[in-house]
């Protein structure tokens, strides 16, 4: 009996703890591993290459232009996968009474669908020539810019793409922030006749800190690896690597020219760069003492 | 005045839900009408002389049985897998005391915070090892647990009473009971939430199995819809429409079944 | 009227809830600087009239007046109206001073005055220590007495209370209870206070109104509601032990429990012969012997004792059916015993027994 406690709880934990070490744990020590190496994923031998292909994440001018674009990304998904829906959030749950059911249920709906759908519609949307938004554009005098040959409209579109998709998820977990304030607390700053705007800054946006956070930090490290899809369906990373970003050059290097040890290089890069905002994240949301 | 106020805050509100839904009412229209059509009448929803030829087209071109088949082999394996092994996970934290609980706990939830891009490459060697390259099981195989299970069936066992437990060990009640009799019941709404948003994740997949799928009898749905997308121009809109059209209708069927369940499932997965 | 307190008027006002009618033509009149208690059972409606008073609620139909003047356009600058509430609502981001100074700070009162106010009041309330902690660095009785002192701090004329005392201990409600009485002497606020415990509005209001069912069912000072209540539910809320309620019909100037004689009524125009009614007698005001005669002349039989010291409270069983509780001060009994109750006219409270109505209300 005393010996079950000890082992059945690591009988229930193996089955993901298995999984965990031969597809998460292993591989990101292999492709620490594989950073220090010239290899093309095919060839039976690598090269050591000591700190080459971390040196040139830094410095090819390619990498370089990537890790700009990564920075603008992070920027655009911030403000439209974040700070859209927690300003949206705060408007249905202050300031209108009714319908709020109404509009979680439909503004989830595009997260139902895949992303390849999000960017077949939106290439259609917006196509230059054919598309709905130039007809309207040509009708009213204006013409719709060609944004896939240039980068940085290129990567405002996908990031439109995937605002389109998540959202209605960030929306109602922001919402569901909101809605554990107390009542109480708000009813306070009425009878005080404390104006809206000034409660949501004092009161509101303080206490709903720790998943302002964690959806912020989500919106990062989900919305790189979101933008993949559309990158890779619309623009293959182009115009000359303008709409790549480090997740979608990490693959392009690794599977697309074959330069094994520089795709791993990135990965680590990136890898690092997440383990900050997974620091920022436990330090703020989780907690540091759930089990004790 | 209160009204007229409260009417303007409604504007921004019901634009985000045309956004939202127009994109997709637009692609379903245009399934319905003539790649000419589509050119001509750009702006209409309801097709002048609606059609089911793209789809009899797509029927000609692509395997859809095979496609949806994969698609729902692929993301079945993953749903069960996941629940499996996240639901055994979570018991392990809530009903038991070990060592290192507390970081074992975070190094599962930290999963979530690894990009693909740094296991995309071992893992693709692995799957190709095991001859998996051009199977959804290899696609399946690395994707059979997950932490937002774990956090979320962690949750709702959280808010059983703890006295619940003492009165069932006072009455002598084994372990294996408890879970089957008692936990698993009172998880059945979490559970039925949660393998939702897994298999609608799993239905809509791209990344990884663009990578382990190469050949066409193999591809899924989503890999199918790329290949009708043409990066270069000269997509045929009311073709790729009408299998996304396709492709969408058992997520949407799913929400419309579970759409409280879901949204209640989201809302647990964001609360600490 | 003054600069300290308002006046509160409520014009029969109806407060609707998805068609479910929670208040029903309500009027009430608060005095300026009045302490009234708005008590009842939960459910009565007492809270949402509270919460109409604060702006918090819109009245389905009438309406709610400060002053003379409707509320909207009276309670807009923030200063007339404070409220505490059940749970506190201190905004937990904030420290207990923040806490008592927000409304102030956003309102643009003068630092200084600020100042003056808050030390003042956190010395009043023994909290000048604990200024620079959150609430939930608190206990129960510190977070209520920050809650007070925020409502307070603003020095409205107005000032709500929702059931303010219900969440801490019991030992420290006496001493909460005397804070806010004195507080009200000194500053001469309008209060209207909510409660569901009887020996609270007993002690704090100036006036209670009683209500049940969304209705005012009395309005008067304690001493009228206790001893001369207008129906049998304000006489059975207040009270305790509850008052002795028993079926009763009058003949030959007596009224009979079944065959027993129980009270002699002197004449009059209001009690008619051979009919029912519900007589209710205070339990302290049922007197017990151990012998017959001399007004002593209902036999009972002790079931129960309970000393609690000060008193003794026993159960009497008149009949099979009838059962009361009696306060007995200088006489010892034990179960079994057989004792005689006299019950006088003038302790007495007739009811009828359809609308349980006081029958004598406009006797005082």
């Amino acid at each position: 009996m005393h010996n079950n406690k000890k082992i059945l709880p690591f009988l229930y934990l193996m089955p993901t703890g298995i999984l965990l070490t031969i597809f998460m744990i292993i591989p990101i020590i292999y492709t620490f591993y594989l950073s220090f190496f010239d290899w093309n994923l095919i060839a039976p031998t690598k090269d050591f290459v000591g700190m080459r292909n971390y040196i040139e994440v830094f410095t090819d001018p390619v990498n370089q232009k990537v890790l700009m674009n990564t920075f603008f990304y992070i920027i655009l998904l911030l403000v439209l996968n974040f700070i859209v829906p927690y300003v949206i959030s705060l408007v249905v749950k202050f300031f209108i009474k009714r319908m709020q059911g109404a509009y979680k249920i439909i503004f989830f709906i595009p997260s139902l669908f895949s992303l390849v759908v999000g960017a077949m519609i939106f290439s259609w949307l917006l196509n230059p020539v054919s598309g709905p938004v130039a007809f309207l554009f040509r009708e009213s005098g204006f013409v719709l810019p060609n944004w896939t040959n240039s980068g940085g409209l290129a990567i405002i579109v996908i990031c439109l793409i995937t605002n389109w998709k998540v959202f209605g998820y960030n929306f109602i977990l922001l919402l569901t922030g909101l809605g554990s304030i107390p009542k109480n607390i708000v009813d306070a700053t009425t009878v005080d006749r404390i104006p809206k705007w000034r409660m949501i800054w004092n009161i509101v946006l303080p206490m709903n800190k720790s998943i302002a956070i964690y959806v912020l930090i989500l919106t990062i490290v989900q919305g790189l690896q979101y933008v993949f899809t559309p990158i890779n369906v619309i623009t293959t990373g182009g115009p000359y690597y303008g709409s790549s970003n480090v997740l979608y050059h990490t693959y392009l290097n690794a599977f697309v020219l074959y330069k094994t040890g520089n795709a791993s290089a990135l990965a680590i890069t990136t890898f690092l760069i997440f383990l900050v905002l997974l620091y920022l994240e436990i330090k703020f949301v989780e907690g540091r003492s759930r089990y004790e | 005045m209160s009204n007229k106020k409260n009417a303007l805050w409604h504007l921004p509100l019901i634009i985000i839900g045309i956004i939202a839904l127009l994109p997709v009412i637009f692609m379903i229209s245009n399934s319905f009408k003539t790649l000419q059509e589509s050119y001509q009448s750009i702006l209409s929803v309801i097709p002048n002389k609606p059609t089911i030829d793209n789809y009899t087209t797509l029927n000609h071109q692509v395997n859809l049985v095979r496609l949806v088949w994969n698609t729902f082999f692929m993301a079945t394996l993953v749903t069960v897998g996941k629940l499996f092994t996240g639901l055994l996970a979570a018991y392990a934290f809530r009903y038991y005391q070990f060592k290192h609980k507390n970081l074992i706990y975070l190094l599962f939830v930290a999963t979530i915070f690894v990009p693909f891009t740094i296991v995309m490459i071992p893992n693709y060697l692995v799957i190709a090892k095991l001859n998996l390259l051009n199977s959804v099981i290899g696609v399946a195989l690395p994707q059979l647990c997950d932490a937002t299970g774990i956090m979320i069936f962690l949750k709702t066992m959280e808010k059983i009473p703890g006295s619940l437990f003492d009165s069932l060990k006072i009455d002598n009640i084994p372990n294996r009971r408890i879970f089957f009799n008692i936990v698993l019941p009172i998880l059945k709404p979490s559970i039925i939430s949660v393998g939702a948003m897994f298999f609608i994740n799993s239905w809509n997949e791209y990344v990884w199995p663009t990578l382990i799928l190469k050949d066409k009898s193999s591809f899924t749905l989503p890999l199918a819809l790329q290949n009708y997308i043409s990066s270069e121009g000269g997509t045929n809109f009311p073709l790729a429409m009408a299998l996304s059209s396709i492709m969408i209708v058992v997520p949407l069927i799913i929400y419309l079944i579970f759409q409280r369940y879901i949204l209640n499932s989201i809302s647990n997965s964001g609360l600490k | 009227m003054n600069d300290n307190n308002a006046t509160i008027e409520l014009k029969k006002v109806t407060k609707e809830f998805k068609s479910t009618k929670v208040i029903d033509q309500l009027d009430l009149e608060v005095a300026a600087g009045e302490f009234l208690v708005l008590l009842g059972p939960s459910g009565c409606g007492k809270s949402t009239t509270l919460r109409m008073i604060a702006g918090l609620e819109t009245a389905s139909d009438g309406e709610v007046l400060i002053d003379g003047d409707d509320l909207k356009k009276k309670a807009s600058d923030g200063h007339t109206i404070a409220m505490v509430f059940q749970d506190y609502a201190l905004y937990p981001n904030m420290t207990v001073y923040q806490n008592l100074e927000y409304a102030l700070k956003v309102h643009k009162v003068a630092k200084d005055e600020r100042q003056k106010r808050l030390t003042s009041i956190l010395e009043t309330l023994n909290l000048s220590d604990y200024k620079d902690r959150l609430p939930s660095e608190l206990s129960g009785g510190q977070k209520q007495r920050v809650a007070l002192g925020r409502g307070m701090a603003k020095k409205s004329k107005i000032f709500l209370l929702d059931e303010p005392l219900s969440n801490i201990d019991v030992q420290l409600r006496e001493k909460a209870r005397d804070e806010i009485q004195s507080l009200h002497d000194k500053n001469k606020q309008t209060i209207v206070y909510v409660t569901h415990d009887q020996l609270e509005a007993m002690a704090l209001g100036d006036r209670i109104a009683v209500m049940n069912d969304g209705i005012i069912q009395m309005i008067d000072t304690p001493e009228n509601i206790y001893k001369n209540p207008t129906n049998l539910f304000v006489a059975k809320f207040i009270g305790t032990p509850q008052i002795n309620v028993l079926p009763v019909t009058y003949k030959d100037n007596y009224l009979y429990l079944g065959e027993h004689k129980l009270v002699e009524i002197s004449k009059s125009s209001k009690i008619q012969t051979q009919t029912n009614y519900l007589l209710g007698v205070r339990p302290e005001h049922i007197k017990v012997s151990k012998e017959s005669g001399d007004g002593f002349v209902t036999e009972a039989e002790v079931t129960k004792v309970v000393d609690y010291g000060k008193f003794t409270q026993v159960t009497l069983k008149l009949t099979s059916t009838n059962i009361i509780k009696a306060v007995i001060k200088d006489l010892n009994c034990i179960i079994g015993d057989k004792v005689f109750i006299q019950v006088e006219e003038k302790t007495s409270i007739i009811f009828d027994i359809d609308s349980q109505k006081n029958i004598y209300w406009d006797r005082v």
